[in-house]
């Protein structure tokens, strides 16, 4: 018998693979010391790689396999690892593997713990549902997201908000850029992310701060196209689009900014948008003060006028006049900065792990949860 | 809605006051002119009240009365930024978009423009620093005519106030005259007459005094539109209808009557739907047909406008309305104009002036959304040339072309033709005219008729993107080109000529750039304007299942021989065109004779030459006017 109790963690995304939710994923389980994990997830590029060098249980399935194969393959492959594992409970990490979890906790009756974010949600509204109303707990990643697990059919005793985490960085002492500098960090494939925003008010910006550079850091299928409106624009010598990146490199480029921006908006029926933005926080534990939409899960990574300024993110003269403002008052930008890298230390990602084990210990249990918002 | 003016040298103002009458069309409810005396410069605006009734007079200056504006259309905007002007401790004493022009003028200088949304030519006239700004809107819907002088500027909304203000000395420009006859427009930036520019679509111009020249520079152009791998649908078409909506509305905030330009066809429905959805009172629809012709719209647009719960009002222009009013309104506009859709847009822009102040309509939707069966046929007329030897095609295009080809089967001959895409577009758009310009040009347009300048300034427009994707290219050349110079155009004068301000939706600029970044393939799809159909399936239904729409097509070759024919007639006995040798009037009798008779159709090329012959007839005073 283990000291620990046995979770079986369900998981399509988790490292190597880039993304938010992979992170997340990865972090909890890494950081989720007293409880005995092994995660279920599925194969790919670098994989082996990666769980050799980690030290985690992870079983890959599904080698080859991609898009609903891989899903599919997973909550099949996941009911005979459960057989195995044996385990006390079951974290289901996104609402694909909802029913695998389902089946599990029926056998084994078990409780299931489930994972919402928000952008999964619109395309897939009935397995949403089905997630919501079969999960002992729920898992919402903000209150935008929380709102979502409800309308969608959770208890709402049972919906816990539990904001994801930061890795906080080693102290350094790389200076900021000479040059005034805007980041934005995100794959670029889906548009809600607004780099087409940002591009409508680089000129607005540039009309006052003329030397000021874009860095785009990420890569997908939106970036020949804003890469042509950026020159069609005549903004060549004030944006740069530096692809995918080291995480080493990603790290250099939040140091040497000056602001951050990532204006997600709710994006038209069909996804959900951001559920919260785990880059808005790594972004904070840099210092660096972030302007962002004032909508979704966006107003929990950041909070106005405390560690950022949140704005319409359809508005592009909003936005404008944001960033530009920041970057002509460096101590108001400095004083954002501070503020939210002093708001992340508690949501460090040990920090974040407790709060979701804390969770799952009390379901195991059999008494009734109750996690503090981390907030 | 108004009609703007200026010169740099006209310290009494005398001059702007004489452009300013002639655009009392343009703006029958105010007028008023600025001059600084000290640097000479004038400003004029005639003003249709649509915002800010009340306040809205023009010019207007800022608080220190250093800043100037004057502007034509609307910045649909407004609202948002003169929030961000009092944020940022701007006093604003009126509730107008002019104001607002400004204001943003001291917060970010010329790059302003980027912070304007909408339809709009403008001057601001920064006193304390002797400079002067025009501006206009990124898809050419407010037009912006200048001339230079040693020294000195003047311009204003239309060719013909700029006329007035002793500044316009040259005669028609041969090679407009050419591009005229080959398009059926002038394209910018040239104008009709020598020495007279446009100010193009998506620039600005800024003017100072001692400047040996104006300095020209480009603020916007439409993204190209490039293959991409597929979004999921569903993401895309509610996409399109998110930014649509909020462009129908942001477009229906007027403090007057607004109605909505409805025809039978995909964009306009869509649009009324919108706006119906919008709207706390019924909307108001209104549309015109014909009473000869095969094709009459207004069932259709009456079904829709039923369905819609909407105030319907339609018009019937008959072979006496055209025999009554179309000479005149060639003769009137500004510019030679021969699209034949004109006469019915005025004739329906003046039923609905009776009613509202302000229409919505679907401009802009065919070249945005791929609506154009052009830009399908010569995609695959280019996927074929990879495939059919070449000489094989042009025989068989050959044989398709000996005979007066119609519909499909000249579609074909467009497929099969060995020639480079972008004559065949050149051909299918100016419907071959350029072939007759050797038989019909008389001396004055000798040298232009083996010109290839339609062709070299297509080419210089499309830039290469044909070998990246070819229905993407040709929707940013119409775009460009047909686009402002063409629809624009008519649709700005038509209105304006009944004192009525046109509203479009889909000319926003979101819009505009969300439609070019999801490659031509999502829009080529199902006939064509894929997204947008689709669209209308979801917010009414009622309308989808309907055979798609006809080309909607002016009887054109029947009022030549019918309600036009005296008209024609007297052109070709004794009309400048022909008496001053710019059109060999034996080669046109010809062609009409022809056309008289019924064994040949020849409005394509009758109803340019008609268009231009009575507009030069009014300027040289020939006519009676």
């Amino acid at each position: 018998m283990d000291p620990e109790p046995r979770v079986l963690v369900l998981t399509p995304d988790f490292p190597p693979a880039p993304g938010g939710i992979q992170l997340l994923m990865h972090r909890i389980v890494r950081h989720a010391d007293r409880l005995h994990t092994r995660v279920v997830t599925v194969d790919g590029p670098g994989a082996r790689g990666f769980d050799a060098a980690g030290g985690l249980d992870v079983q890959r399935v599904g080698r080859g396999a991609a898009g609903r194969l891989a899903v599919a393959t997973l909550n099949g492959r996941a009911l005979g690892e459960a057989a195995r594992f044996r385990p006390a409970a079951v974290l289901s990490g996104h609402i694909v593997t909802a029913p695998a979890a389902a089946l599990i906790a029926a056998a084994l009756r078990i409780p299931v713990v489930q994972y919402l974010y928000a952008s999964e949600v619109g395309p897939r509204p009935r397995l949403a549902a089905f997630a919501m109303r079969r999960a002992d707990a729920a898992v919402a990643i903000s209150a935008y997201t929380h709102e979502l697990a409800i309308a969608h059919g959770a208890p709402p005793a049972r919906v816990h908000r539990i904001l994801p985490g930061v890795d906080l960085p080693a102290p350094d002492t790389i200076p900021r850029a000479d040059r005034p500098t805007v980041l934005t960090i995100s794959r670029l494939s889906e548009r809600y992310k607004g780099h087409d925003v940002i591009l409508r008010a680089l000129p607005l910006i540039r009309a006052r701060v003329p030397d000021v550079e874009w860095i785009v850091v990420g890569d997908g299928p939106l970036r020949p196209g804003l890469e042509r409106n950026a020159v069609s624009q005549g903004l060549q010598d004030n944006v740069r689009f530096v692809g995918s990146v080291s995480d080493d490199q990603r790290d250099r480029w939040l140091r040497r900014a000056h602001v951050f921006t990532m204006p997600s908006r709710l994006p038209a029926v069909g996804s959900a948008g951001e559920g919260f933005g785990i880059v808005y926080l790594e972004a904070a534990a840099h210092e660096l003060p972030v302007v962002a939409g004032n909508v979704g899960g966006t107003l929990d990574a950041v909070v106005h006028e405390q560690t950022g300024v949140l704005v319409d993110p359809a508005d592009h003269v909003a936005l404008a006049d944001a960033i530009t403002d920041l970057l002509l008052d460096p101590a108001r930008a400095r004083a954002l900065g501070v503020a939210g890298a002093r708001r992340v230390r508690e949501l460090a990602w040990p920090a974040v792990a407790r709060r979701v084990e804390d969770l799952v210990l009390a379901l195991i249990a059999g008494t009734r949860p109750s996690v503090a918002d981390g907030a | 809605m108004c009609g703007i003016c200026g010169r740099t040298l006209d310290p009494d103002g005398a001059a702007v006051a004489a452009m300013n009458r002639a655009l009392r069309h343009r703006g029958p409810d105010d007028e008023g002119v600025y001059v600084d005396r000290a640097s000479g410069l004038a400003l004029g605006a005639r003003r249709l009240s649509v915002i800010d009734v009340a306040g809205g007079h023009q010019p207007l200056s800022n608080e220190q009365a250093d800043v100037w504006a004057v502007l034509n259309g609307e910045v649909y905007n407004h609202p948002g930024l003169r929030e961000h002007l009092r944020e940022r401790g701007h006093r604003l004493a009126t509730g107008t978009d002019t104001e607002v022009l400004v204001h943003l003028y001291e917060e970010y200088g010329d790059d302003l423009v980027h912070a304007l949304e909408g339809m709009f030519a403008f001057a601001l006239w920064d006193a304390r620093r002797r400079r002067l700004l025009l501006g206009r809107d990124r898809f050419g819907e407010k037009p912006l005519f200048y001339v230079e002088r040693p020294g000195g500027l003047s311009f204003a909304s239309e060719l013909s106030a700029l006329c007035q203000g002793g500044d316009v000395d040259g005669d028609l420009s041969a090679a407009a005259v050419d591009a005229f006859f080959v398009f059926g427009y002038v394209p910018g930036p040239d104008a009709i007459l020598r020495g007279v520019r446009q100010l193009p679509p998506g620039h600005v111009l800024m003017w100072e005094p001692g400047a040996e020249r104006p300095a020209l520079r480009a603020y916007w152009s439409p993204p190209s539109c490039e293959p991409r791998p597929a979004d999921p649908r569903a993401e895309l078409v509610a996409e399109t209808r998110r930014l649509l909506e909020g462009s129908v509305r942001s477009r229906m905030i007027a403090d007057v009557p607004l109605g909505v330009f409805l025809s039978g066809g995909v964009d306009s429905t869509l649009i009324a739907a919108l706006a119906a959805r919008h709207s706390a009172t019924p909307i108001k629809t209104f549309t015109v047909g014909y009473d000869t012709g095969e094709v009459n719209e207004t069932r259709t647009a009456r079904a829709t406008a039923q369905a819609l719960g909407a105030e319907h009002h339609e018009l019937v222009l008959t072979a006496g309305d055209v025999a009554a009013r179309v000479p005149a309104l060639l003769a009137e506009i500004d510019q030679p104009r021969a699209d034949q859709a004109l006469p019915a847009l005025h004739a329906v822009a003046k039923l609905a002036r009776s009613e509202v102040t302000v229409t919505i309509g679907g401009e802009g939707a065919d070249e945005l959304f791929g609506g154009y069966p052009r830009y399908r046929w010569l995609a695959r007329a280019a996927r074929l040339e990879r495939h059919l030897p070449a000489r094989l095609g042009a025989s068989g295009a050959r044989a398709l072309n000996a005979n007066p080809l119609a519909g499909r089967a000249r579609r074909l001959a467009y497929l099969l033709d060995g020639r480079p895409l972008l004559e065949r577009h050149l051909d299918w758009v100016t419907e071959r005219r350029s072939d007759l310009r050797a038989d019909l040009y008389g001396p004055r347009l000798a040298a232009e008729a083996g010109a290839q300048r339609a062709l070299d300034d297509l080419t210089a427009r499309v830039d290469g993107r044909l070998d990246t994707s070819v229905p993407g290219a040709l929707m940013r050349l119409d775009q460009v080109h047909w686009l402002p110079d063409d629809v624009l155009a008519k649709a700005d004068r038509a209105g304006m000529l009944a004192s009525l301000e046109i509203r479009t939706p889909y000319l926003h600029r979101d819009l505009a750039e969300f439609a070019a970044s999801v490659g031509p393939d999502a829009h080529l799809e199902a006939g064509g304007k894929a997204l947008l159909r689709a669209v209308l399936a979801d917010v009414f239904p009622a309308a989808s299942g309907r055979r798609p729409k006809t080309a909607f097509r002016v009887p054109a070759a029947q009022w030549l021989r019918g309600p036009l024919a005296p008209t024609l007639a007297r052109q070709l006995a004794e009309g400048a065109l022909y008496a001053e040798g710019w059109i060999d009037a034996g080669a046109a009798r010809g062609l009409a004779a022809e056309h008289a008779a019924g064994r040949r159709d020849w409005s394509q090329v009758l109803w340019p030459l008609l268009a231009l012959g009575l507009w030069l007839d009014r300027r040289r005073g020939l006519d009676g006017s």
